[in-house]
């Protein structure tokens, strides 16, 4: 009980706050950027060349407004900001008018959460478990070489490493596609041949991402590794006669992978802004391509949107780590 | 006399560390002949830095690299026949450990894996050892044996961080005592604990030490412990054994320096007067001053202390000494 009282209630009521202010900040940097939607749209379609009489004008100008929530004082805005986000409106999208941005947020969803979850997860297996055996038997040549490659991996620039990639794979052999989650037009569908298809596009960018990311998770759990290895705990145990396989578990493993929990879960929580240079340079379909094109449009309803998933994604992954963490260390309590 | 049941022959480990390049050479162990009997407290003492810790690794047959037996050998009795305990192999080695040798570490604050309770660290020692048993039974077994010993058995439910030093101290000692091992290693077993709780951990030992009629290396720099319990006492000084002796000679007439200084450092009852420490500090075992290692801090070195290295001679039995200045009166070859 004190657990509950002490600790959860205080928890749960933090996270409502921090959803609740960092919702409020993108509320209101929109509105202090001197960057105004409704006339910007009336500028695009003055652009497009079509002439509006002076009396269409306001209508459309007054229509825009209330579609875009911008109605009346901040205040007013401000509630009427909250009442739809809580019935889960975030209103029309601009660059993309008049679709919504509900549709838009889930149409890139499955694209993004497809391809960040697989090379999220398979980059934190391989990379503990290759770099936790690199980290046990740090002497032998393999793990030398090993970390050798990681360390010229890792400094990469990410957006060099990715077009490297792209170049040789996708223009100079030609074995992955250039661009695009799918073939163009292709509708999504569970059959083998789009699923294959779907797969075949998302090669390059989730080996760029997987060779990246699981470079680090190498080096961090080879350190952690060493280091725990080193540990009084670990030593005692060996002296002690303990089996080794009993001592790389329970022992190191068990010890090394604390910190890494945590940097899967926030790494979890983070797929909801996307991969944006991921998904720029191979064209891919998701989140953070929409954010971007979001972003150059002006378009705050959808900025909005997707800002407040990924609000969400990260605080509940964060609240998530603080309240199972004592379940994997029971120094950890919260008593 | 006891039968030996430990013994070195010019043993010498010397850790040996790359430093950029240039190669670096710590004298860690060098030429120590020990003979260690059935049913005795031998006592290790000396300053920190003088080869003690890494003394009880080769005892205790983990010579890990940097660490590397450079020259000499252990030999353990087991059973009675002497076994080079270099040439067993990894699983032998494990196997001795524990059942034949056990290990009391320096400072339990970090000795017990913090992420489990202690009833699955005795479980994980009890299991790599004994076969055939269950996790009832082990545990059990494990109750059993901390209700000898006097220690309270719910501390089995509990984590490492869960207990005081004291408590945490009394379990790695406790742990050691598991199998009735022929040998006990304690490094440092009462450092870093108040003088109350010392005197608890020490009891423990001895009662253990009494049930057992086993051996305890005890190492710990602090005298008045090793006069308490030790049997026979060895002097470290640089990674050699300088004089070594029954506790009642080492106490009654220490004829190194160095042990003199030792003593004379200790409180006693009744002498108010300012206690003395040994001047200056222990050398680097990467560079050692030339003949005998202390001639630098000695205030009675001579012109051959600088020069030669005395040998560890025999005066009586049962005391040997390593010094120029009894050596001239013995010689050297006695």
């Amino acid at each position: 009980m004190t657990f509950v009282k002490r600790y959860l209630i205080p928890r749960l009521v933090q996270y409502v706050l921090v959803i609740w202010l960092g919702i409020t900040f993108v509320f209101l940097i929109p509105r202090v950027t001197p960057n105004d939607p409704v006339m910007r749209m009336i500028d695009q379609m003055q652009a497009r060349g079509s002439t509006l009489e002076p009396g269409t004008m306001d209508e459309i100008i007054r229509d825009l407004t209330e579609m875009y929530g911008l109605e009346g004082s901040w205040l007013d805005q401000y509630w009427a900001f909250w009442g739809r986000l809580l019935r889960g409106d975030f209103g029309v999208s601009f660059f993309q008018f008049p679709t919504r941005v509900n549709k838009l947020i889930f149409t890139a969803m499955p694209w993004t959460l497809g391809l960040l979850l697989t090379t999220t997860a398979i980059t934190w297996t391989l990379g503990n478990i290759i770099g936790g055996l690199a980290g046990y038997y740090s002497r032998k040549g393999w793990s030398r070489v090993l970390d050798a490659v990681a360390m010229i991996v890792r400094p990469l620039p990410y957006y060099i490493f990715a077009f490297m990639l792209l170049l040789i794979f996708a223009y100079v052999v030609r074995w992955f596609p250039i661009t695009g989650g799918a073939p163009l037009g292709a509708i999504p569908t569970f059959t083998w041949p789009f699923i294959k298809s779907v797969i075949w596009h998302s090669t390059l960018p989730a080996v760029s991402l997987m060779v990246l990311g699981g470079a680090v998770t190498f080096q961090t759990m080879k350190l952690l590794v060493q280091n725990i290895n080193a540990e009084n705990f670990v030593q005692y145990a060996k002296l002690g006669g303990v089996k080794e396989g009993r001592i790389v578990g329970k022992y190191i493993i068990r010890n090394a992978l604390l910190p890494q929990i945590t940097g899967l879960a926030l790494g979890l929580g983070q797929i909801f802004s996307g991969a944006l240079i991921t998904e720029i340079v191979y064209g891919y379909p998701g989140l953070g391509m929409l954010l971007y094109r979001a972003i150059v449009n002006g378009d705050y309803n959808l900025i909005m949107g997707i800002v407040i998933f990924s609000i969400f994604g990260i605080t509940t992954a964060i609240l998530l780590v603080d309240l199972t963490y004592p379940l994997f260390d029971p120094r950890v309590r919260y008593t | 006399m006891n039968e030996t049941i430990l013994r070195t022959e010019g043993l010498k480990t010397f850790y040996i560390l790359d430093v950029f390049g240039t190669q670096k050479i710590v004298k860690a162990v060098n030429d120590v002949n020990l003979n260690i009997r059935t049913n005795e407290v031998y006592g290790i003492a000396g300053e920190s830095g003088c080869g003690k810790t890494t003394l009880l690794k080769a005892l205790a047959a983990a010579i890990e690299p940097p660490l590397r037996l450079v020259d000499g050998y252990i030999f353990y009795y087991v059973d009675g026949k002497a076994v080079d305990v270099a040439t067993l192999s990894p699983e032998a080695k494990r196997k001795l450990r524990l059942d034949y040798i056990a290990y009391v570490p320096q400072g339990s604050m970090s000795a017990l894996n913090p992420v489990i309770k202690l009833k699955e660290t005795y479980q994980d020692f009890i299991s790599s050892h004994v076969s055939g048993k269950t996790k009832e039974e082990t545990i059990q077994l494990a109750e059993q044996h901390i209700t000898e010993l006097g220690l309270p058995p719910k501390i089995l439910d509990s984590y490492p961080h869960q207990l005081s030093g004291g408590m945490r101290q009394r379990v790695t000692i406790a742990l050691a005592a598991l199998l009735k091992p022929s040998i006990i290693i304690a490094d440092e077993p009462t450092t870093a604990l108040d003088v109350v709780v010392q005197r608890g951990v020490v009891q423990l030992l001895m009662d253990i030490q009494k049930r057992l009629k086993n051996t305890i290396i005890l190492v710990t720099h602090d005298m008045g412990v090793q006069a308490n319990i030790a049997d026979r006492v060895g002097i470290m000084y640089a990674g050699k054994i300088v004089e070594e002796s029954t506790t009642e000679k080492i106490y009654g007439v220490p004829q190194h320096p160095y042990t003199k200084f030792l003593i004379d450092s200790l409180p006693q009852f009744g002498d108010k007067s300012t206690r003395q420490s040994v001047p200056g500090s222990p050398p680097s075992l990467i560079d050692l001053p030339s003949g005998c290692a202390f001639h630098p801090r000695c205030p009675h070195a001579m012109g051959i202390c600088t020069e030669q290295t005395p040998d560890l001679i025999t005066l009586d039995t049962d005391h040997k000494v390593a010094c120029w200045l009894v050596g001239g009166e013995h010689g050297k070859t006695a």
